[in-house]
């Protein structure tokens, strides 16, 4: 069986390409490990349970409201664990005393701003460092331009904050407590960096990048995906895992599956990590050695468990108004730091910070909680996920007190489980940490930041891609189109 | 008293710029709130016969151009190398680092037969990066928000060096200046103890621990003197530390500078915008047209000038600058030469600089401590016996042992530094000591302990922090001290900034000094003579 | 961990004597040592000139114990050394030795050495720069071991028009059927000596490998053998006037591996080294293939060429010139040949001077008697290996 193309990996991202390449009249395949499609975001209870950063640029061109995506709508962030609830939403925050929440406006605007010209680098390929063709120092220079126009002051203090800790801006800039907590957590969440790394305020501002922040319904939105798939004429097989990644003559020429069938196409798309597409489905011995180093080297350590809690009654003391909203409990910075003091020691953290979202229909509290290392010392055994289950309800019962009580069920993901239950090396989110040495002509890393990968037709197309990990879809689309574009120029 | 410069302050930076001055014609006064010159790179005799340079120690990094220009050697300076170093962990084996290159590779493959090679692509990574970064030590920082022809000229310098790299090294060069020296060592080695032994240049006076970002440029710090050949780039000063603030002191005098100790300043006498000399706190006002400041920023700016007379972004500037003391040191009079109970029988390495660790992760857990406002339980220390080498420190067969702590908090969690703490602080580390030499407590004669509250008290050197001022990006390059204010002028005409609290920072580098004296020189319309290596 | 083990006495500084260093202490009257990985290398015994002359008509021999030596083993063996190298190593049969060059990503020559097939799985790499770093990054992914075992072999160079009688008179039965690159194990005096017949000097010749311990035992037995046929102990410097009459080039001298550099553009891709021929872009996937196909294509900027000079002063340390002006490039070996009765010397060249060696110069300084006197010396380019004899490849060899 042939195809124009083959996307492996039927996460959101690998949805995307398909879609995109589709469109451009390819005949695509998407072939999916698990049952079902959508990645982190399918199955019954997906680990990313509140998608609020896709991309306006994605939505527009695939046509995802036609095919049945309602716009999304603002986020709201209730940082839990203080005297009251601070509800946060864009650049409005209540909850804190009057000049907190002042300062915090005046920095949101800020930091909105400096985002802002980081923004227009997130939808496009990465230049190349050096040697890029006259389009890519037009970008980068295109880069420089946008930062110069924020003016001296903004330029002045973006470039002093750019690779500096969250701790320290949120410190000067609004204070510690539960709104600093939430926010810092914005800077971290996902990754192995605690508030007081140097470093932390770029993710931060990517995610700011694409303000506002709508959440979408990640069920609809996988749903929406396949339809735009098939729409272009693809096709979506699930239970379907690829073993090798098939070359001749150094192109690509399909992929042999772990049934031993043999796919062809002359055009791949990998949403695997790029330490899994280079070194295991193409094989090291189809790259140089300096590249299996760079794809082994890469950080990829997750610090995010999943816990699914079945509870007999609504969150003790939770807002029903706050029922299906973001909740964080960190009550503040220290609290992260802390929490992550353990996990980088491969420890467990006796107090994790969690996000939370409640479904009251359901009855069901899903949390993330963070600074959970991927590789615990000891080993996953039953006795440590007990301490990782009680240290959670612990921290549910500090900031809501009773909850713990109410819990009948808990079901428990550990990085580990989502390592193995969904590929993902170092069960890390982002396919690869997001810090600057691994981001924008850096990502996955110096030399592969181009979607293409050393062997020619194959592309990387997942999170481990620019710009990187979140609901964006923009690895997704980028990648399709630097395949397209590739594909006219005749490479 | 007119006089056409005044620097505040007899650090070797304060001296470094002084000098300069001096060389170029003006009339120069220093003012020094001690007795005695040379801020934090001093020789104290605290116990009778020993001398101790109490807070710096090694020379390493004194820029080689500003020894030249100032004819240090002329002036007495005497700098003997060492050449080797150890890391003992608590299983009893040890790393000794070479700078004998045939030694070393042998020692690292009795430790690991790779290891030799790994560590050899490791040196060459650092010497990549240390070649790109050292010709930017001597340069003022360009600003970049500036549209000046001279920045966007050095902004272009500098790019054109990047670009120069090749896209592999370039990428190479973007990670190493934002990763932590754990996961950098952790690419190339593999054995903990040669890891732990190197991993200490990442942190020491920092208030970031080995596994944290940006760590891992601390390293050129350590290797820039080894660039291009350099012999005798890690050596005691003969005498001690205060051996090259006495030689930079009477470079000074000999070309007709001033110096006056025993009063600090009171304030910076500011009129209409623009200095006009300072008053001492006994009282004294002298005048000049010119006032360099070898203080830190905030003592500068906060302490001793009126906010009155600065512009708001710039006091919010200062008063967010990160200081964080982070370092103790121990001064110890030794009865005799300890000994090591590891140690090969007149192991060369006792000579060098020797560490008590097992792995980075004890240096990590020792930050830890440290961020909860406790010193570390088990510190990290660089620990030298100086006088093995430079036998004038103690009387015959006597010895002086320095003793660098990391880390040890400006201010504890349970309140301020008293007596009591500070003798268990100072235990803490001694009983680290003893358990490599089991004779080492009982050779003590004397010993003086400081934390950084007693740095700062008695060097001026806020909050203790030994580089004046934080080395993490956001207090870097042209963001340091205040971003717009990084070329060593202030917002007030005339006066300057002249020390570790400008570009490139810390250490006994004298490099701030230089730099500041080219543009006060410029403002005046004159040159500075570097010579050619500069 | 190991170094746990406590040493007795610290690491020793500086030298250190290799296996054979008992017999060559007495012999070095010159007392000239180097350092060739911190092992005390001889660089002139008593005479250079004697000691090159015998090795293009006597024998000779050379302790090349300190050459850095690897074992390649495993299922994967034949994979990962043919990934490793940019020629086809999957043609080398087993007893048989092949030069080779290996590269990094951007095609740029990481060092060239010699592999050493002994059956189907196990592979020697015998190389001027220490390689285990690379080949644990190369070996990444397969199912090989790699054992560093430079110290574990002596390795002693027996070379010149008689070095075959003297294995024969050894007793090394069957030796004069060996063919070039062949290897062969003997015993000697109840010793296991492997013999390939390989050398750096472009005449007849072999190199003996065997366990240190054996090493001088060895050697007392070549030497005894030897005296009837000239045999002399020769130093680095008589070599070296060998290797490049022989057309070899010399890592650190004529090019620097890509992993030691520290500037950027100083590495060398195997195009401007002139050793195409060893590249087989027709094989699978190997380090670097992708940059030296790209390579393949463009035209070299600069070459490594021989040259020869007019006169007999040899072009040390000099500067090329085109039409004795514009400086085109600069000489990296030079020697007067005292066999050919050449000047030659090998050079960078810069393209097209590299192609088209019209109008070459290349500038000598001579001092006569404290005087510098400097000439513009005429130059042309010539194929490298320009000591071409039969005896090297002559099976069997003839008896001199």
């Amino acid at each position: 069986m042939s195809w124009d193309a083959i996307v492996i990996g039927a996460g959101h991202n690998g949805l995307v390409a398909a879609a995109r390449l589709g469109q451009d009249g390819k005949r695509v395949l998407v072939l999916e490990a698990r049952d079902d499609p959508g990645g982190l975001l399918g199955g019954e209870s997906p680990v990313a349970h509140l998608p609020t950063a896709l991309n306006p640029a994605v939505v527009k061109g695939l046509a995802l409201d036609r095919h049945g995506l309602k716009p999304g709508r603002p986020l709201t962030t209730v940082a839990l664990g203080g005297a009251e609830p601070v509800r946060i939403s864009g650049g409005t925050v209540t909850g804190t005393d009057p000049t907190t929440a002042a300062a915090y406006a005046a920095m949101h605007a800020r930091l909105v701003r400096q985002a802002g010209a980081l923004a227009p680098m997130m939808a496009k390929t990465p230049p190349r460092l050096r040697d890029g063709g006259l389009a890519e120092m037009m970008t980068l220079a295109g880069l420089g331009l946008k930062i110069r126009r924020l003016g001296k002051a903004d330029m002045q203090d973006l470039l002093r904050i750019l690779l500096s800790n969250i701790w320290d801006v949120l410190t000067d800039e609004i204070g510690d407590g539960p709104l600093a907590g939430a926010l810092a957590m914005d800077a971290t969440l996902g990754g192995a960096m605690g508030p007081r790394s140097p470093g932390t305020v770029l993710p931060f501002l990517y995610r700011l990048a694409g303000q506002p922040r709508m959440r979408v319904d990640g069920g609809a939105l996988i749903g929406a995906l396949l339809k735009a798939v098939q729409a272009a004429g693809g096709q979506v097989r699930t239970g379907t895992s690829v073993e090798r990644i098939l070359v001749g003559d150094d192109r690509v020429e399909g992929v042999r599956l772990n049934s031993g069938e043999e796919l062809r196409a002359p055009l791949i798309l990998s949403n695997a990590h790029p330490r899994q597409t280079l070194n295991t489905l193409l094989g090291v011995a189809q790259i140089d050695a300096e590249d299996a180093r760079r794809a082994r080297l890469m950080a990829s350590e997750g610090m995010v468990a999943r816990l699914d809690l079945t509870l007999s009654e609504p969150p003790a003391g939770l807002d029903a108004a706050d029922f299906g909203e973001r909740l964080v409990i960190a009550p503040d910075m220290g609290a992260l730091e802390t929490a992550f003091n353990a996990a980088k020691y491969k420890e467990m953290p006796a107090r994790p910070v969690l996000e939370c979202r409640y479904d009251d229909g359901a009855k069901r509290l899903t949390v993330n909680a963070q600074f959970v290392p991927c590789t615990l010392k000891g080993g996953w055994t039953k006795a440590a996920r007990g301490r990782l289950e009680k240290a959670v309800t612990g921290m549910l019962d500090d900031a809501l007190p009773g909850t713990a009580a109410r819990v009948t069920a808990i079901e428990t993901r550990t990085p580990a489980d989502i390592e193995a239950q969904y590929g993902l090396p170092g069960g890390h989110w982002h396919h690869g940490e997001f810090r600057v040495d691994q981001m924008l002509m850096l990502r996955p890393f110096g030399g592969a930041a181009q979607y293409r990968m050393p062997v020619a037709g194959l592309y990387l197309c997942g999170a481990g891609a620019h710009p990187g990990g979140d609901i964006t879809g923009l690895p997704g689309w980028n990648a399709a189109g630097q395949a397209i574009k590739d594909g006219r120029a005749g490479k | 008293m007119k006089y056409d410069a005044i620097v505040v302050g007899a650090g070797h930076n304060g001296l470094t710029t002084a000098c300069f001055l001096a060389r170029a014609g003006l009339k120069v006064l220093v003012v020094e709130k001690n007795d005695y010159v040379g801020g934090a790179a001093v020789s104290r005799e605290l116990t009778p016969g020993w001398t101790y340079s109490n807070c710096s120690y090694v020379c390493s990094l004194l820029r080689p151009e500003v020894i030249r220009a100032l004819e240090l050697p002329k002036f007495g300076l005497q700098v003997i190398p060492y050449e080797s170093g150890a890391t003992f962990n608590s299983s009893g084996a040890y790393f000794n680092y070479s700078s004998d290159h045939d030694a070393l590779r042998r020692e690292l493959m009795r430790i690991d037969p790779a290891e030799a090679d790994n560590y050899d692509r490791f040196a060459r990574a650092v010497m990549k990066q240390c070649r790109f970064i050292k010709p930017l030590l001597l340069r003022t920082a360009p600003d970049p928000t500036s549209f000046k022809p001279r920045d966007l000229a050095e902004l272009f310098y500098i790019g054109k060096r990047f670009h120069d790299l090749g896209e592999r090294d370039m990428a190479e060069t973007v990670r190493f200046w934002t990763m932590s020296i754990a996961e950098f060592l952790d690419e190339y080695l593999t054995s903990d103890l040669v890891k732990a032994h190197i991993a200490g240049a990442g942190i020491i006076g920092t208030g970031l621990g080995p596994y944290s970002p940006g760590t891992a440029y601390v390293l050129l710090h350590h290797y820039m003197g080894e660039v291009d050949g350099s012999i005798g780039a890690w050596g005691f000063s003969r005498g001690g530390m205060g051996a090259i603030t006495r030689a930079m002191a009477a470079s000074f005098e000999a070309s007709g500078g001033v110096i006056r100790t025993g009063s600090g300043i009171d304030r910076f006498l500011i009129s209409d915008g623009r200095v006009t000399g300072v008053a001492l706190e006994n009282g004294d006002e002298f005048h000049a047209a010119t006032v360099i400041s070898g203080m830190d920023v905030r003592r500068t700016f906060v302490e001793h000038t009126d906010e009155a007379d600065l512009p708001d972004d710039f006091v919010k500037g200062v008063k967010r600058y990160r200081f964080r003391g982070s370092s103790g040191k121990l001064n110890i009079a030794l009865d005799g030469m300890p000994t090591f109970a590891a140690a090969p029988k007149d192991a060369r390495f006792l000579r060098g600089d020797l560490h008590f660790l097992d792995d980075m992760e004890e240096i990590e857990r020792a930050y830890d401590d440290w961020k909860a406002g406790r010193w570390s339980a088990e510190p990290y220390m660089d620990f030298l016996i100086p006088t093995q080498i430079d036998p004038t420190m103690a009387p015959p067969g006597k010895h002086y042992a320095t003793i660098f702590v990391q880390y040890a908090p400006y201010e504890l969690a349970d309140g301020p530094w008293d007596d009591a703490k500070r003798e268990a602080f100072a235990k803490t580390v001694i009983d680290k000591v003893s358990r490599h030499s089991p004779d080492f407590a009982d050779l003590i004669v004397h010993k003086e302990v400081r934390t950084p509250a007693d740095i700062e008290r008695e060097v001026g050197l806020t909050e203790g922090n030994i580089f004046q001022g934080e080395l993490t990006f956001d207090q870097l390059l042209f963001n340091r001290p205040v971003p717009g204010w990084a070329q060593y002028r202030s917002p007030i005409k005339g006066l300057y900034m002249c020390a570790s609290s400008t570009h490139p920072g810390g250490g006994v580098m004298g490099a701030p000094g230089a730099n500041a004296a080219r543009e006060v020189l410029r403002d005046l319309g004159r040159k500075i003579d570097l010579g050619a290596a500069a | 961990m190991s170094a746990a083990r406590k040493p007795r006495d610290q690491v020793a500084m500086g030298l250190v004597p290799g296996p054979f260093h008992d017999r060559l202490a007495p012999l070095n009257v010159q007392q000239g040592w180097m350092n060739w990985m911190g092992v005390a290398s001889p660089s002139v015994l008593d005479t250079v000139e004697f000691e090159y002359f015998a090795i293009r008509n006597q024998a000779t021999v050379f302790d090349i114990s300190p050459m850095n030596k690897y074992r390649i083993a495993g299922p994967d063996a034949e994979a990962v050394v043919n990934r490793l190298v940019t020629r086809d190593i999957r043609k080398l049969k087993p007893g048989r030795v092949a030069y080779a060059i290996w590269c990094d990503e951007e095609g740029n020559v990481v060092d060239d050495g010699t592999v050493f097939r002994f059956d189907d799985g196990t592979f020697r790499l015998c190389c001027q720069e220490p390689q285990l770093a690379w080949l644990r990054d190369v070996a990444f992914g397969f199912d090989v071991t790699l054992t560093d075992e430079s110290a574990d072999v002596a390795g002693l160079a027996l070379q010149g028009p008689t070095s075959c009688a003297v294995l024969k008179d050894m007793g090394l039965a069957g030796v004069e059927s060996m063919k070039p690159f062949d290897i062969r194990s003997f015993k000697v005096k109840a010793k296991s000596v492997t013999v390939s017949r390989t050398g750096f000097t472009g005449d007849l010749g072999y190199e003996l490998w065997m366990a240190p311990g054996d090493a001088l035992t060895v050697w007392d037995h070549v030497m005894a053998a030897g005296q009837r046929r000239g045999i002399r102990v020769i130093g680095f410097e008589a070599l070296d006037m060998a290797r490049i009459e022989a057309g070899f080039l010399l890592p650190r001298v004529d090019f620097l591996s890509s992993q030691t550099h520290m500037r950027p553009g100083r590495a060398r891709n195997p195009y401007e080294l002139g050793l195409d021929w060893l590249v087989h872009l027709d094989k699978p996937h190997f380090n670097g293939r992708r940059a030296l196909v790209r390579l393949s294509k463009e035209r070299p900027r600069r070459k490594l060429v021989t040259l020869e000079i007019s006169r007999d002063k040899p072009a040390h340390h000099a500067y090329v010139y085109h039409r004795g002006k514009k400086e085109v490039g600069f000489v990296t070996s030079a020697l007067w040949s005292p066999t050919l009765k050449r000047n030659i010397a090998y050079a960078w060249v810069d393209a097209p001077y590299c192609f088209d060696g019209r109008e070459l110069s290349v500038e000598i300084y001579r001092q006569r008697e404290l005087i510098w006197q400097r000439r513009m010396e005429r130059a042309t380019l010539v194929d490298r290996a320009l000591f071409q004899n039969p005896r090297r490849t002559a099976t069997p060899p003839a008896d001199f």
